[in-house]
């Protein structure tokens, strides 16, 4: 399966965790992984499998580098009908109100363009005991194998 | 061959512009020196202990030197154990990442008395830096000057109760101070209008967590502009807040003019927005008004003879980044985005396979420099030794962190 990973990221957290995530799946996949701020919302597409990873930044809004892919959204308004994806949030409850709200508000963006959320979104808190990957390479193969099933269907 | 480069300063800004560097170049060789003998800065010293989430930055910094090939030199201060200018000589590009460890002063009368702390000094005592000053006493009534995030972080942590600080990374000297204060009342002023603070709005709401406080803002006003309302109303949220013993309360448009007491401070005199006059009684003041160059890096006056300040080039191969370049102002990501702009400068104007200078070889022979290696055994030392609810525990002297790093393993 092509997968693609995007990253939104304030700090590099995000980013780290994306790298880590690829090079976890390549062994079986075709991975790409890309800061958000660099793909192009009219690059979506319906035959690949997209993991997001998206951190939270200061009054719960997106990270920096997810802010020029949601005006980027606003202004294509693509029809992402058929794109599949699962996101995965970093956070820190230590901002209760507003935690994990980044990776919460990008899952809403895709869907509102018509996209298909694959699975829950899983959120890591950094005030927390877990380290982010123990939560995320179990979500990334997990929802890899429901995206197989999916897109396999839809072939 | 290749390009060698130092960094001086292992804080999030040298740590993240070696990291740019090194994934654009992974073969450069970059030496990130610290006049300490531990690596990460304010992450470690200025960051609140509380605030461990904000730490997780050094997951990233930790990859730097254990897998992107940075080395670590720490416990070299440059300008005094080696001048800038061997290490320019050695280097072919030397970036200072140093920031600007010395506290901003008010310039008024009574600031030498006795309960009068600056906000920096009084940040490292909480974080047991190895050069910090014992911890004062604060009495019942402190009043921290300031609207910014370091004065929302004092705050909070004066507030807090023992249970709150479950988790954190104080030590137990700090512990013990915070939860013998007897702090009664805690009022933070500012001087501008609420609208204008310095502060983020979610370091604000934040403090509704709080378990054993009153809060109370005073005079905060309203505003149209779009930022100053995101901080009213985050005032707004936390206003009335509570019903603990400690009552915390947020004043605006109070400029301080003069300290006054006999043996110490006892009473803050402030001119009104309106030019009147207000004295607030007090038994500290802690101003947490800024930060300035300090130490031997003569920071004020390489910038002003700068080739390009606001590039962060200082002069042929010599560059600066994070608050050594552009002052006391910003956070954590906007570092790492300064870092990123730095690294492409950097490598666009030096020469990819280098030209042959020493680099680190000019260091050997250096006593007690610390390797990563060393870090690692410190940082194992402080996190087995932690005590319970607290992640770890840390080494706050120099000769015992110096000790610890050259431990051999079998001594471990």
């Amino acid at each position: 399966m092509n997968i693609t990973l995007l990253y939104g990221t304030e700090t590099g957290n995000a980013e780290m965790l994306a790298e880590d995530i690829q090079s976890e799946l390549e062994s079986g996949h075709e991975v790409d992984c890309q800061n958000l701020e660099d793909f192009d919302p009219g690059d979506f597409d319906r035959d690949a499998f997209y993991l997001l990873v998206c951190s939270t930044y200061g009054d719960g809004e997106l990270p920096a580098s997810a802010q020029p892919f949601a005006e980027a959204m606003a202004a294509a308004a693509p029809d992402l009908s058929g794109v599949h994806f699962a996101i995965f949030g970093l956070g820190d409850s230590e901002y209760d109100e507003t935690f994990n709200q980044g990776s919460g508000k990008l899952a809403e963006l895709l869907v509102s363009y018509g996209a298909t959320q694959l699975g829950e979104r899983i959120v890591h808190d950094a005030s927390g005991d877990d380290l982010a990957e123990d939560l995320a390479f179990p979500w990334a193969e997990a929802a890899v194998a429901i995206a197989a099933e999916k897109l396999s269907e839809a072939a | 061959m290749t390009a060698q480069i130092a960094i001086v300063g292992a804080g999030p800004s040298g740590c993240y512009l070696a990291q740019a560097l090194l994934k654009a170049q992974p073969d450069l060789q970059v030496d990130v020196i610290d006049k300490l003998p531990v690596p990460y800065g304010l992450v470690r010293y200025g960051v609140a202990p509380d605030h461990q989430g904000t730490k997780g930055v050094i997951r990233q910094f930790a990859r730097l030197f254990e897998r992107q090939g940075a080395r670590f030199i720490g416990n070299l201060a440059v300008n005094e154990q080696i001048s800038l200018d061997d290490l320019r000589a050695a280097y072919d590009a030397v970036v200072l990442a140093a920031g600007l460890p010395g506290d901003r002063s008010l310039g008024i009368p009574g600031e030498d008395l006795a309960g009068v702390h600056a906000s920096g000094q009084l940040t490292q005592a909480i974080n047991e830096h190895p050069e910090a000053a014992d911890l004062p006493r604060l009495g019942k009534h402190p009043v921290i000057m300031g609207n910014g995030n370091v004065a929302i972080d004092l705050l909070r942590l004066l507030a807090k109760t023992p249970e709150e600080l479950e988790g954190s990374d104080a030590g137990p000297g700090v512990s013990a101070w915070l939860a013998a204060s007897g702090i009664e009342s805690l009022q933070i002023i500012g001087r501008s209008q609420a609208g204008q603070a310095k502060f983020d709005p979610v370091m604000v709401k934040e403090l509704g967590k709080l378990a054993g406080v009153t809060i109370r803002v005073e005079g905060a006003g309203d505003s149209d502009d779009p930022e100053a309302a995101k901080k009213l109303a985050a005032l707004a949220v936390i206003d009335g807040h509570g019903t603990g013993r400690r009552l915390v309360t947020f004043r605006f448009g109070l400029t301080p003019v003069a300290l006054e007491g006999r043996d110490r401070v006892e009473t803050a005199v402030f001119r009104t927005a309106d030019g009147g006059e207000e004295r607030i009684s007090c038994t500290a003041f802690l101003t947490a008004i800024g930060f300035r160059a300090e130490g031997a890096l003569e920071r004020d006056a390489l910038v002003a003879g700068a080739e390009d300040a606001e590039g962060g080039k200082l002069d042929d191969g010599l560059y600066a980044t994070g608050w050594f370049r552009r002052g006391p102002r910003g956070t954590i990501p906007e570092n790492r985005a300064d870092a990123q702009a730095l690294a492409k400068t950097i490598l666009a104007e030096i020469p990819a396979e280098g030209s042959g200078k020493p680099g680190r070889a000019i260091l050997e022979g250096l006593p007690d420099l610390v390797s990563y290696e060393g870090w690692q055994r410190i940082d194992a030392a402080e996190t087995a030794a932690a005590p319970e609810g607290r992640c770890r525990v840390k080494i706050s002297t120099r000769a015992r962190m110096l000790a610890l790093s050259k431990a051999s393993e079998e001594l471990r």
